[in-house]
């Protein structure tokens, strides 16, 4: 994730990547046709010099940023010490790269590096016998360890962080809450009662972008690791037989429901969408106290609505504990990190490019510093005093000692499982929201989901 | 059938087998396989089929399927007649109003469907606004998050979209009756609205059934304003069948059971046409006006 540093409004920020559906399907089918045409990672275009190999790399972007800046770095310098070898790095636009990629991996025709989120889809990948494994390489360990479980499968590591980590959060508006006389409270309980008290100040306590089913189910991700541990969704993701209904994530519906009952989302949450900068505008001009996000929200509250983050007014808290639960107050849930995998299709000189740039550009200490500098926040170890002298250091420190120290840092599940049952998990959580389905009703559904694919 | 005849057809043939039939059994065949678009699909025998046979997304989203086509149709009929006839009118001020009703055709799906959620939109939106200027409660709704409106609102923008068009169809129809019928009707003591109902209507017939059949399998395979104002929701509410099988294609990767639904669709659409065309005898098209002119 690239915080625009004064740049303009990054509205498309949300890198949610089961959400990110295509705008036209028709449109991305051409694309890919068009694309795959040309880029069938075979071709000897650009070939640098003699004996050298030519790769391509597909890398998602919401337009020209810093981010592409310091990847663009990243592989002219690897170009310059490996003569002969070149990347093309083809910039893909964020909604229309998940059907691009599925496309081009169905043809057989994939780039020789693409960019994945890990976890479910990346899984289908490998299934498929499509990514090439990277083994159990020594170079991994410089990476935070619980940055790498998105991309790892059998005790094999299938991809390596190319942009930063991307947490889910609190964000809540400081001069709301100091008019209403509360801090941010560290307790399930508490934000109950600070609901109550927002609501008697006349504002919407909580804004809710549920509209895009997504961020809804950051607060099951949070509150069924608080209360039942991290286990209560490795079983779901195992495939246990009946996961769904664990104690854990039944309570954590029922609490889900009893802040909507209790009148903790604005008007219309379960029809705005985030993309539209809606829920943000809510939490900027006083209406709406608080907003679950990832952390991208900053960037993206940066550029809707500048002063309102340099003024100090954007408050960023950990979500509450609950108190009784298993899980660790410290515990994360959000996107570990975006990663470039290798294509197995590519031939042996281009896997062995690729690589080398996995291992000699992207898991370094440098590439995490120059990353540092486009705002994004690396998983790389001993980041910690990298960020001072940023625009947002003090976001970017708090960020990056969270996941250091968080025991557990639970990768978005939407991306954790296969696509079939994540987006009956969304529709479906979503119902939960309008009350219009029973906690009961819906682990029972995903339980019969188990498996589907 | 002479040689002649053949190679005369043969571009059109080609064309309609290339980008219609072909396609139609691909999926037809893909219906019997599962696929997640990778690797090689696998056989699944009628599996996708009683999948479908039970499956309640299937059977909300054709009961919204039905819906949709069956408001759609009762909405914009009557409307694009009322306003047809009355542009049909040579009187300067009807040629303003006219104008001004098709608007809407000039602009794209997208932006009818971003326009109408920004004014829809419970906080910021233009009707929220209007509630509180006006003092206008009802305008202050959950437009598109409430369950029991949803499908409504998206009803009325979808006509907001296409009324212009089918308003055109009729003022043409209307402008294409002979005078003399009009005259002959009224010597003979008819009044306005025997003028209408005697006239006006039978004449319009074969437009009427242009018009509804385009309606009804227009509205039979829409998608775009839906997926962008509501993909569907809230819950499965506004999930047109046409969006199941978008969404079990390309977001649940399901490509085999997505093409069932892609034929029973397409099925649908074939069938529901070829009987509004014979029940309404357009096949047929023959003059109304004989002797007339």
């Amino acid at each position: 994730m690239s915080r625009a540093l004064g740049s303009k409004p990054e509205s498309a920020r949300r890198r949610w990547p089961l959400a990110t559906a295509a705008t036209a399907a028709a449109a991305s089918l051409l694309l890919a046709a068009c694309g795959s045409a040309s880029e069938s990672g075979h071709g000897p275009t650009g070939t640098g010099g003699t004996g050298g190999t030519s790769v391509t790399a597909w890398i998602v972007t919401t337009g020209p940023s810093p981010a592409n800046t310091v990847i663009n770095q990243a592989v002219s310098a690897f170009e310059a010490s490996h003569p002969g070898d070149h990347i093309t790095v083809d910039y893909i636009e964020n909604q229309s790269y998940k059907q691009k990629i599925q496309l081009a991996m169905g043809a057989g025709n994939p780039p020789t590096i693409f960019w994945t989120w890990g976890g479910g889809p990346l899984k289908q990948y490998i299934d498929a016998g499509d990514v090439q494994s990277l083994g159990n390489p020594g170079w991994a360990a410089s990476f935070l360890p619980s940055s790498l479980g998105a991309v790892t499968f059998n005790g094999q590591l299938y991809g390596v962080p190319i942009e930063g980590t991307q947490p889910v959060y609190f964000f809540y508006n400081k001069t709301i809450f100091r008019k209403a006389g509360l801090t941010f409270p560290a307790t399930w309980a508490g934000l109950l009662s600070a609901v109550q008290t927002l609501k008697s100040h006349g504002y919407a306590p909580i804004s809710l972008a549920e509209g895009d089913q997504w961020p809804g189910l950051m607060y099951l991700e949070y509150l069924t690791d608080r209360i039942g541990g991290p286990s209560a969704f490795s079983a779901i993701q195992s495939g246990k037989p009946g996961a769904w209904s664990s104690p854990a994530v039944i309570q954590a519906l029922t609490d889900i429901q009893q802040l909507v009952r209790a009148g903790a989302f604005q008007k219309g949450y379960d029809s705005l969408k985030f993309s539209g900068g809606g829920s943000d505008a809510l939490v900027y001009s006083g209406r709406a106290a608080i907003q679950l996000m990832g952390d991208w929200d900053i960037s993206q509250m940066l550029g809707l609505n500048k002063s309102f983050v340099t003024a100090g007014s954007l408050g960023m808290a950990p979500f509450p504990g609950v108190p009784g639960g298993q899980g660790n107050p410290s515990d994360l849930t959000g996107n570990t990190a975006s990663y470039v995998s290798i294509a197995s299709h590519a031939t042996a000189k281009q896997k062995s490019v690729a690589e080398a740039f996995l291992q000699d550009a992207l898991a370094t200490t440098s590439y995490a510093k120059s990353s540092v500098s486009a705002g994004e926040v690396p998983v790389i170890k001993g980041a910690s005093g990298f960020f001072s002298g940023q625009q947002l250091a003090s976001y970017d420190q708090t960020i990056y000692s969270s996941v250091e120290s968080a025991p557990s840092f639970q990768y978005s599940w939407d991306q954790a499982l296969n696509p079939s049952e994540a987006t009956t998990m969304l529709t479906n959580l979503a119902q939960v929201f309008e009350l219009s389905q029973s906690p009961q009703k819906f682990a029972s559904t995903m339980n019969s989901q188990q498996g589907a694919s | 059938m002479r040689l002649a005849d053949l190679i005369g057809l043969t571009p059109a043939l080609t064309l309609f087998g290339l980008f219609i039939l072909l396609p139609l059994l691909a999926a037809f065949v893909l219906s019997f396989f599962r696929w997640n678009g990778l690797g090689t699909p696998h056989w699944a025998g009628g599996a996708n089929w009683v999948q479908f046979a039970h499956d309640p997304v299937a059977a909300t989203s054709l009961v919204v399927t039905a819906k949709v086509v069956a408001l759609s149709w009762a909405v914009q009929t009557p409307l694009s007649l009322a306003l047809g006839l009355f542009t049909a009118g040579h009187q300067r001020y009807r040629a303003v109003y006219a104008a001004f009703y098709v608007l809407p055709l000039l602009l794209s799906t997208a932006g009818i469907a971003l326009m109408w959620e920004a004014l829809l939109d419970p906080n910021f939106g233009g009707l929220a606004g209007l509630s509180h200027s006006l003092n206008l409660g009802f305008l202050q709704q959950n437009w598109l998050g409430n369950a029991n409106l949803a499908l409504y609102v998206i009803v009325a923008v979808i006509a907001w979209q296409f009324i212009p068009f089918h308003t055109l169809l009729y003022q043409m129809g209307r402008r294409q009756i002979p005078g003399v019928l009009y005259e002959a009707a009224t010597l003979d003591g008819a009044s306005g609205w025997q003028l209408f109902w005697r006239v006006t209507l039978p004449q319009l017939r074969y437009t009427i059934a242009t018009s509804s059949t385009l309606m009804v399998v227009g509205a039979l395979t829409y998608f775009d304003i839906i997926y962008i104002m509501t993909d569907g929701g809230p819950g499965y509410t506004t999930r047109m069948l046409s969006l199941d099988m978008y969404q079990s294609a390309f977001q649940q990767d399901q490509f085999g059971y997505a093409s069932v639904l892609a034929v029973v669709l397409g099925v649908l659409g074939v069938g529901i046409a070829l009987l509004l065309i014979r029940f309404t005898g357009f096949a047929s098209m023959e003059s109304q006006q004989e002797g007339a002119a």
